[in-house]
C-alpha cells in the first residue's frame, strides 16, 4: 500500500472508489482500506454508543413518552392527555420564575466564574512552592458531594452564624442580611454557594488546557521583549480559548440543570425567589407523584439546552476545529 | 537584564519595576483570600466532626466545645463504613475505567475518521448531557431490574460510564482533534499502524485531557447517590453517599456524624485528584517541534 | 507507554475484584421468595410443616431506638412462627418516601411490607394494584386499633398503623417560669405571652418554614378552629377550600402574623434539620415554643446540650378560639403505619406481623424510652416516658377528633400545592396569596 493511498483512504466515498489495485498483486476485498477503516470506526464507535443508547437515550426517550400523560407513577399509563403538561407549565408564573432565576444564574456563572477560573488557572500554572497542595485545596470543593455543601452552607449562613460573624469582624456588619431568608438576597447567596462548588473544577479544566500550550511559545514571544502580561494576552489566552469554550458549554447546561445544592439550602424558597427549573421539576413533577409532568418539564429543560448546544456547537465550537486539524488521519 | 527590560519593556508596570510591588503582591493576595474562602468552610466540614450536635446548635460558628473523637471513631470502627469505601472503589473503579476505555475509543472514532453521519454521532452524545437524569430514573430502574443488574455493583458502574461517556465526548474530541495531521503522516511514513498511532502516540499526548477526564468521571460516580440508591437493595452493597444518608433520620440530622463522614469520604477522592495532578503537569509539549 | 499499561492494570484490577464481588453478592441480594417446599426445621408448636414465606420489610427505623425494637420484634414473631422469615430493611426516611417506595410500585418486585402515612397518598398508591387489600386478614383485630380508619382507601384496609402523632405546642417551662407567664389556653393569652417573651430576648415561636409543612401545621389548626369537620373533610375530599371559613381562617392567622411571632428569618429556617432548624432553637433555648408533631422532643434531644431538657419540656394544644365556628379541641396528626404487597400468602403472614407491631407489648416498646409518638392500643401510653409528650397523649385521648394533615388526606400533588400555596402566604400575607391558597390543591 503506497503513503498516498493510505492517506487518501479517509477523504470521503468520492476519492476511494477504485481502492483495489490494478495488476497482477489484488488485494481480496476484505482487505481493502475502506472496509478496513470501516470495521476499525465500528469497532471503536459501537461499545460506547451501544452502552449510550441503552442506558441513557432509552431512558429519556420513555420519560419523554411518560410526559404525555397525566400519570402518578402508580399503575398503569392510561390518561394520555398530549402536551397539556406542556402548556400547563407555560401558564404556571412560578415555571415562568424558576426559568428567569435559571437563566440569570447560567450567565452570571459563566460572566463571572470563567475570568475568576481563567486568573486562577493562570496564576496556578507557573511552578511555585505548595502548589500542589493549591491545586488540591483549589479543587476540593468539588469533590464535596452537594448535598453535604448545601448542609455546610446552611450552617455557615445561618442568622448570627459564621458568615455573619465573619462580617462583623472585618467591620462589615452593615452588610449582613438573611441570607437565606430574605426573598430578594437568596438568589445570590445560592450564586455565591455555587461558585464556591463549581470554581475548582473550571480550574482544573482550563489547567488541563494550559498544559498544552508549548512553552516554546511563550519563552519565544518573551525573548522578543513581550511583558508577561502580553504573553498571556497575545499568546496563552488564544490558545486557551478552545479549552475555555468547552468549560463555558459544560457550565452553561450545569447550570440550566443545577439541582442539589439549591435544594438542601433553600428548596427553590422562599416562596420560589430561589427556584430553578430543576427545583420546579422536583417540586411540582417528583415530590407531587406527577410524573408525567415533571417528564414534561425535564423536555422543556432538554429542549432549551438542546437549543443552545446547537447554536453553541455551530459558532463557537466549530472555530475550534477549522484550521486546526488539516487533514483527517483516517 | 535588567537594563534591558527596563528600557525596552512594553508595558508600564515592567518599565518601572512595579511589577514587583503591584502585580505580585495583588496575586498573592488573592491567592490568600482565594485559599480562605475556599479551605474555611471545609474545615468547617472536618472540625464539626469533632463536634456534638448539641454543640453546633449552641454556637454554629464556634470551636469544638468539648472535642469528640466520638463520630470519627466510631465511623471508623464500623464495619459498615469499609464494606461502603470498598463498594464505592470498585463501582468509581469499573466506572472510570469503562468510562475512559469507550470514551477515548468513541473519541478517537470521531475525531480521527471522517464519515457521513459522524458530527450526529456526536451530537447524539452530547445530548445524553442535556437530559436531568432524576427523570430518567424510573424507566433506567425498569430497565435495570429486566436486565437482572439491580442489587448489583455493576449495575451502577454501567450506567455511570454511559452517564459520563458525553462529558468525555465534550473534552475529548475536541483535544484529539487539535492534534495535527502531521503527526499521523510522520507515524505512518515510520510504518505504524493506525491502531499503534492511536495507542502509542496520540492517546499520550491526550493525556492531560484523558486525566482530567478520568478524574471527573471519578468525582462524579464517587458522589453519585441517585443511582446506587435506585440500584442497590442490601446495605452490605451500599456505597459512602448512600453511608451519608444514614445520619439522617425522619425526624432529624446528625450534622456532626454528617461532617465527619463526609470529610473521610472526601479524603480518597481527594487522594485520586493528588495522584492525577502529577500527570496533568507532565505535558503534551515538544511533540510538535520543529 | 505508562499510561496504557496502567489502565491495563486498572482494568484487570477491576475486573478480578468485580469477579469477586459477583459471586458474593449472588446470594446476598434481598429476594421476595415464597418457596412453597416445606422446610426440614418446623418448629414443634405446628404439626403440618407450613410453607415458608420470606417477606422483605422497608421502613424508615435507621437509627436507634426505634432500629433495636424493630429487630426485637422481628425475633419475637419468628419465634411464633416457624414459617415466616423477615428480613428488615431499613431506609432514610426522605429517600424511602420520595424515592424508592413509588420506585418499586412501579416495578415488578415491590418489598412485602413498607411504610405507609396512609391518607390520599395510600389511595394513590392503591390505584398501582400492588398493594394488597386485607380487610379480610385484619378484621378479627382492628377494631382496637385507633386511627386505623386512616389507612384505608374505599372503605378496604390497606394498611395498618402503628403509631400515632399529634401536632401541638412544645415549649420550655423553664423559660415560661423564668419570664413569668402561664401556659396560654386562648390564642389572645398565646399572642401576650409572645409579647412577654420577646421584651424578655426570646423568640417566642419557632418555625421552620423553609420546609412548607410546618407552615401549614398553623394554617390547617386555624383552619380547624374557623371550620366544622364537615366542612374541612368535604373541602379535602373535593380538593378545594373556597369554603368561606378557610377564608376566614385565613385572615386570622395574618392578623397573628401580624403580631411577629417568629424568629429572625424564619422563612429560611428549617424545622428539623440538625442544628439551626426550628427544633434546634428550641432546645438551646434562643425559642420558647413550637408547634410540632410529637416527635419534636427526639429531634431537639439530638441536638441539644442540655440533659434536662425532657423535664424541661412541656405540652400545650393549640389554643382555642371563642367564637369560631370549628371544634375548639379538635386535634391534627397522623402517624406510621405499613401495607402489604405480594401474594395472599405473603399478605397473610404480613397482616399477622403488623397484628404482632400492634400488640401491647410491642407498642410499649414502640412508644417507650427514646421514641416518639401515640401506640394505636391506647391502653399502652402509659409506657410514654416524657412527661410532655405524656400531656399530648392524655389530650389526644379527649380531642373532639383528629384530623389527617392535610398534605396526607390529600393525594400527594394536591397536597404538596397546599403546601406551597400556605408557604407562599406565609412569606407575603395578604389577600391575594390568602385567596391562592384556596384552589391550590387543583392547580395542576
Amino acid at each position: 500500500m503506497s503513503r498516498s493511498t493510505a492517506l487518501n483512504a479517509g477523504l470521503g466515498p468520492a476519492a476511494t472508489e477504485d481502492t483495489v489495485a490494478a495488476g497482477p498483486l489484488r488485494r481480496p476485498k476484505w482487505r481493502s482500506p475502506k472496509l478496513r477503516k470501516k470495521t476499525e470506526l465500528t469497532i471503536l464507535l459501537a461499545p460506547g454508543l451501544i452502552l449510550f443508547v441503552g442506558f441513557v437515550l432509552i431512558p429519556i426517550g420513555i420519560a419523554a413518552y411518560y410526559s404525555l400523560f397525566n400519570w402518578s407513577g402508580y399503575g398503569p399509563l392510561n390518561d394520555y392527555i398530549g402536551f397539556k403538561n406542556y402548556s400547563y407549565a407555560f401558564k404556571d408564573p412560578a415555571f415562568i420564575q424558576s426559568i428567569e432565576h435559571t437563566l440569570y444564574l447560567t450567565v452570571a456563572s459563566v460572566a463571572i466564574q470563567g475570568p475568576l477560573a481563567i486568573a486562577i488557572a493562570l496564576l496556578l500554572n507557573r511552578k511555585f512552592f505548595g502548589r500542589t497542595f493549591l491545586r488540591t485545596v483549589v479543587f476540593a470543593p468539588y469533590v464535596l458531594p452537594p448535598a453535604v455543601t448545601g448542609v455546610m452552607w446552611s450552617l455557615i449562613l445561618q442568622p448570627g452564624g459564621f458568615a455573619d460573624q465573619l462580617f462583623k469582624a472585618f467591620g462589615l456588619g452593615g452588610l449582613v442580611q438573611l441570607w437565606l431568608a430574605n426573598v430578594h438576597v437568596v438568589l445570590f447567596t445560592v450564586f455565591a454557594v455555587l461558585t464556591w462548588q463549581y470554581l475548582g473544577f473550571g480550574i482544573v479544566v482550563l489547567l488541563a488546557g494550559l498544559q498544552g500550550i508549548p512553552t516554546e511559545l511563550k519563552q519565544a514571544a518573551a525573548i522578543d521583549g513581550a511583558s508577561p502580561w502580553q504573553v498571556t494576552r497575545r499568546i496563552t489566552l488564544p490558545l486557551l480559548a478552545p479549552t475555555m469554550r468547552i468549560w463555558g458549554f459544560i457550565t452553561v447546561i450545569g447550570s440550566l440543570q443545577v439541582f442539589d445544592v439549591i435544594w438542601i439550602l433553600t428548596q427553590g424558597g422562599p416562596a420560589g425567589s430561589s427556584s430553578t427549573i430543576s427545583t420546579y421539576m422536583v417540586l411540582e413533577g417528583v415530590d407531587s407523584t406527577d410524573f408525567g409532568f415533571a417528564a414534561a418539564i425535564a423536555v422543556i429543560l432538554f429542549a432549551f439546552c438542546f437549543v443552545f448546544a446547537l447554536i453553541y456547537q455551530r459558532y463557537a465550537l466549530r472555530r475550534d476545529t477549522r484550521g486546526a486539524l488539516t487533514r483527517a488521519v483516517g | 537584564m535588567a537594563a534591558f527590560t527596563q528600557a525596552t519593556a512594553p508595558d508600564f508596570l515592567s518599565r518601572y519595576g512595579l511589577r514587583r510591588w503591584t502585580v505580585i503582591p495583588a496575586t498573592y493576595l488573592v491567592a490568600i483570600v482565594g485559599c480562605g474562602l475556599t479551605i474555611v468552610p471545609l474545615l468547617f466540614v472536618v472540625v464539626d466532626g469533632f463536634r456534638t450536635n448539641g454543640d453546633i446548635n449552641n454556637s454554629p460558628a464556634g470551636w469544638p466545645h468539648p472535642w469528640v473523637a466520638g463520630n470519627y471513631t466510631s465511623i471508623l470502627t464500623s464495619a459498615p463504613f469499609w464494606q461502603f469505601l470498598g463498594n464505592s472503589v470498585l463501582i468509581s473503579a469499573v466506572a472510570t475505567t469503562l468510562t475512559l476505555v469507550l470514551g477515548s475509543m468513541a473519541a478517537l472514532a470521531l475525531s480521527q475518521y471522517e464519515f457521513k453521519g459522524r458530527e450526529f454521532f456526536y451530537t447524539v452524545f452530547v445530548s445524553g448531557f442535556l437530559f436531568p437524569i432524576g427523570v430518567g430514573a424510573l424507566p433506567l430502574y425498569l430497565l435495570l431490574q429486566r436486565l437482572s443488574l439491580l442489587d448489583n455493583q455493576f449495575g451502577v458502574a454501567i450506567p455511570e460510564a454511559a452517564f459520563a461517556l458525553p462529558i468525555t465526548m465534550i473534552i475529548l474530541r475536541p483535544f484529539l482533534r487539535a492534534i495535527p495531521g502531521e503527526l499521523r503522516d510522520a507515524a505512518m511514513v515510520d510504518g505504524a499502524s493506525r491502531f499503534r498511532f492511536f495507542v502509542q502516540i496520540l492517546l499520550p499526548l491526550a493525556k492531560p485531557a484523558l486525566i482530567t477526564v478520568g478524574l471527573l468521571a471519578f468525582v462524579t460516580s464517587w458522589n453519585q447517590y441517585l443511582l446506587p440508591l435506585l440500584v442497590l437493595q442490601t446495605s452490605s452493597h451500599f456505597t459512602l453517599p448512600l453511608g451519608t444518608y444514614t445520619f439522617q433520620t425522619q425526624y432529624s440530622q446528625n450534622d456532626a456524624g454528617i461532617m465527619a463522614f463526609t470529610a473521610l469520604a472526601m479524603v480518597p477522592a481527594l487522594g485520586a485528584f493528588v495522584f492525577a495532578q502529577r500527570y496533568l503537569v507532565a505535558g503534551a509539549s515538544g511533540a510538535v517541534k520543529g | 507507554m505508562r499510561s496504557s499499561r496502567a489502565l491495563a492494570a486498572i482494568a484487570l484490577a477491576a475486573a478480578t475484584a468485580t469477579a469477586a464481588a459477583a459471586c458474593s453478592s449472588g446470594g446476598g441480594s434481598s429476594s421476595n421468595s415464597s418457596t412453597p417446599a416445606a422446610t426440614g426445621s418446623s418448629s414443634p408448636s405446628s404439626a403440618a410443616a407450613a410453607p415458608s414465606v420470606t417477606l422483605t420489610w422497608w421502613n424508615n427505623a435507621t437509627n436507634q431506638p426505634l432500629l433495636g425494637v424493630y429487630q426485637n420484634a422481628i425475633k419475637g414473631f419468628e419465634a411464633q412462627h416457624s414459617n415466616i422469615i423477615i428480613k428488615d430493611v431499613p431506609i432514610q426516611n426522605e429517600l424511602l418516601q420520595d424515592t424508592k417506595i413509588p420506585l418499586a410500585l412501579e416495578g415488578n418486585n415491590p418489598p412485602n411490607i413498607y411504610q405507609q402515612w396512609g391518607g390520599g397518598v395510600l389511595g394513590q398508591q392503591v390505584t398501582s394494584g400492588k398493594v394488597d387489600n386485607i380487610t379480610a386478614d385484619v378484621s378479627s383485630w382492628i377494631g382496637g386499633i385507633s386511627g386505623a380508619s386512616g389507612w384505608q382507601a374505599n372503605g378496604q384496609q390497606y394498611g395498618v398503623p402503628i403509631d400515632l402523632h399529634v401536632v401541638g405546642f412544645w415549649y420550655r417551662k423553664d423559660i415560661f417560669k423564668h419570664v413569668g407567664i402561664t401556659v396560654p389556653t386562648t390564642l389572645t393569652q398565646l399572642e401576650s405571652d409572645d409579647t412577654k417573651l420577646r421584651a424578655a430576648g426570646y423568640a417566642p415561636i419557632a418555625v421552620g418554614s423553609k420546609d412548607r409543612w410546618p407552615d401549614a401545621f398553623w394554617w390547617e389548626y386555624f383552619a380547624l378552629r374557623d371550620c366544622p369537620q364537615s366542612t374541612v373533610n368535604s373541602a379535602i375530599k373535593s380538593e378545594s377550600f373556597s369554603a368561606a371559613c378557610f377564608a376566614s381562617a385565613s385572615t386570622a392567622m395574618e392578623a397573628f402574623l401580624k403580631t411577629n411571632p417568629f424568629q429572625t428569618g424564619f422563612l429560611g429556617t428549617s424545622s428539623q434539620q440538625g442544628a439551626g432548624s426550628s427544633a434546634g432553637m428550641v432546645a438551646s433555648g434562643k425559642a420558647v415554643m413550637e408547634l410540632q408533631g410529637d416527635w419534636d422532643p427526639s429531634v431537639m434531644e439530638g441536638v441539644s446540650t442540655n440533659k434536662n431538657l425532657s423535664s424541661e419540656l412541656g405540652w400545650f394544644p393549640f389554643p382555642q378560639t371563642p367564637g369560631t365556628a370549628g371544634s375548639q379541641t379538635a386535634v391534627l396528626g397522623g402517624g406510621d403505619g405499613f401495607s402489604c404487597t405480594g401474594t395472599p400468602q405473603q399478605a397473610q403472614a404480613c397482616a399477622e406481623f403488623l397484628q404482632y407491631l400492634d400488640s401491647p407489648s410491642v407498642q410499649a416498646q414502640i412508644v417507650g424510652p427514646g421514641a416518639s409518638g401515640e401506640p394505636v392500643v391506647t391502653s399502652e401510653s402509659s409506657a410514654i416516658t416524657l412527661p410532655a409528650t405524656q400531656t399530648a397523649a392524655a389530650y389526644f385521648k379527649t380531642a373532639a377528633y383528629q384530623e389527617l394533615y392535610f398534605d396526607t388526606a390529600l393525594p400527594t400533588k394536591p397536597g404538596q400545592n397546599l403546601d406551597t400555596a400556605i408557604a407562599n402566604y406565609f412569606s407575603n400575607p395578604n389577600s391575594s396569596t390568602a385567596a391562592a391558597i384556596a384552589n391550590s390543591p387543583s392547580t395542576p
